[in-house]
């Protein structure tokens, strides 16, 4: 009689541990991993950046080149001829430039990254700035096709989180 | 006799304590739900808000291309923040709408028409209690440069705000 209340107990405490245990694996998960949300803002603040004009003139008598155009041009390792500059040294500066100013207008952003590369290849340019300590990202793709392969342009942010 | 009725009321303490144990996991995790369904309320609502404004950088009275979004052209704007926009204040459901350009960075706010300046104001019905929505738009020029006529775009924000609800 003893033992067999004695069996029903360590059943009921082996259910209510492993519950317990379910549990806490549970919330270490839902804790833990960030959320990478595409968000519809940072997408926006992305197709923008691509429209926007440079300075760049790739050959005399041509027009000046977007940001999109850039990232082409730079693959393909050309200069800007106005300005005497590689194009993946002048898209550097001017997107640190560009992300830096945007960033100014984005009181919850806590730290960017900017990724251009070859797909799945190192990085040609990467661009990133402040800590993030929150667990709430954003993140918005886009994809620039050429003919040998597709370059794909990325941009992070990380949100401080307000509770 | 008593020991059965022992046998029964420690069985219905049982049977109470685990049904209150689950309940209690239940309220657990339908807390963490509810948390989450409070931020991905949040969220659609600023979504929602950034797709009405994509809609306002969308009209043909802003728009700059046609087959492009989030394109606004400068000289439409220049002519918008005339009175000109206050015919529409019964089209368009908020309390104001500001372009500003953001790309250089400024200091200090100056109003279009003016030199070097920044923001334009399209329409405004001064009212104090409102909660500001943004997204990034395009500001489009036609410009003749070295002889050549081409599209010349700077970065943008565009700011609309909608009247608080008072509860």
């Amino acid at each position: 009689m003893k033992n067999k209340a004695q069996q029903e107990m360590v059943g009921f405490v082996l259910i209510v541990v492993l519950v317990m245990v379910g549990m806490m694996v549970l919330l270490i998960v839902m804790l833990k991993s960030p959320k990478i949300n595409s968000s519809l803002e940072v997408d926006n603040m992305l197709h923008v950046i691509m429209k926007t004009t440079t300075d760049c003139v790739i050959s005399s008598g041509s027009r000046y080149e977007t940001i999109e155009d850039l990232f082409i041009s730079c693959h393909e390792n050309r200069r800007c001829n106005n300005l005497n500059q590689q194009t993946c040294d002048y898209l550097n500066s001017t997107l640190s430039q560009v992300l830096s100013d945007i960033m100014k207008t984005e009181g919850e952003v806590e730290a960017y990254q900017f990724e251009f590369s070859p797909r799945e290849e190192i990085p040609i340019i990467k661009i990133r700035d402040g800590n993030c300590t929150s667990k709430i990202t954003s993140v918005a793709q886009r994809s620039v096709r050429v003919t040998s392969t597709e370059l794909q342009i990325k941009l992070t942010l990380c949100k401080k989180q307000f509770d | 006799m008593v020991k059965a009725q022992m046998k029964i009321q420690q069985m219905a303490f049982m049977i109470l304590a685990v049904f209150f144990f689950f309940v209690l996991v239940g309220l657990f995790f339908l807390s963490l739900v509810v948390q989450d369904l409070r931020g991905s309320a949040e969220r659609l609502r600023a979504e929602q808000a950034i797709s009405s404004l994509r809609v306002i950088a969308d009209m043909t009275e802003l728009n700059f291309d046609s087959s492009d979004t989030l394109t606004i052209d400068e000289d439409k704007l220049k002519i918008m923040s005339t009175n000109l926009s206050q015919k529409y204040s019964m089209f368009l459901p908020v309390s104001y709408i500001r372009v500003y350009k953001i790309h250089p960075s400024f200091e200090k706010e100056i109003k279009c028409p003016a030199p070097n300046c920044n923001y334009y104001e399209l329409f405004s019905s001064n009212q104090k209690n409102t909660l500001s929505y943004s997204t990034y738009v395009s500001i489009c020029t036609r410009v003749n440069e070295d002889g050549y006529v081409q599209n010349k775009c700077e970065i943008g924000k565009i700011y609309a705000g909608v009247i608080k609800n008072e509860k």
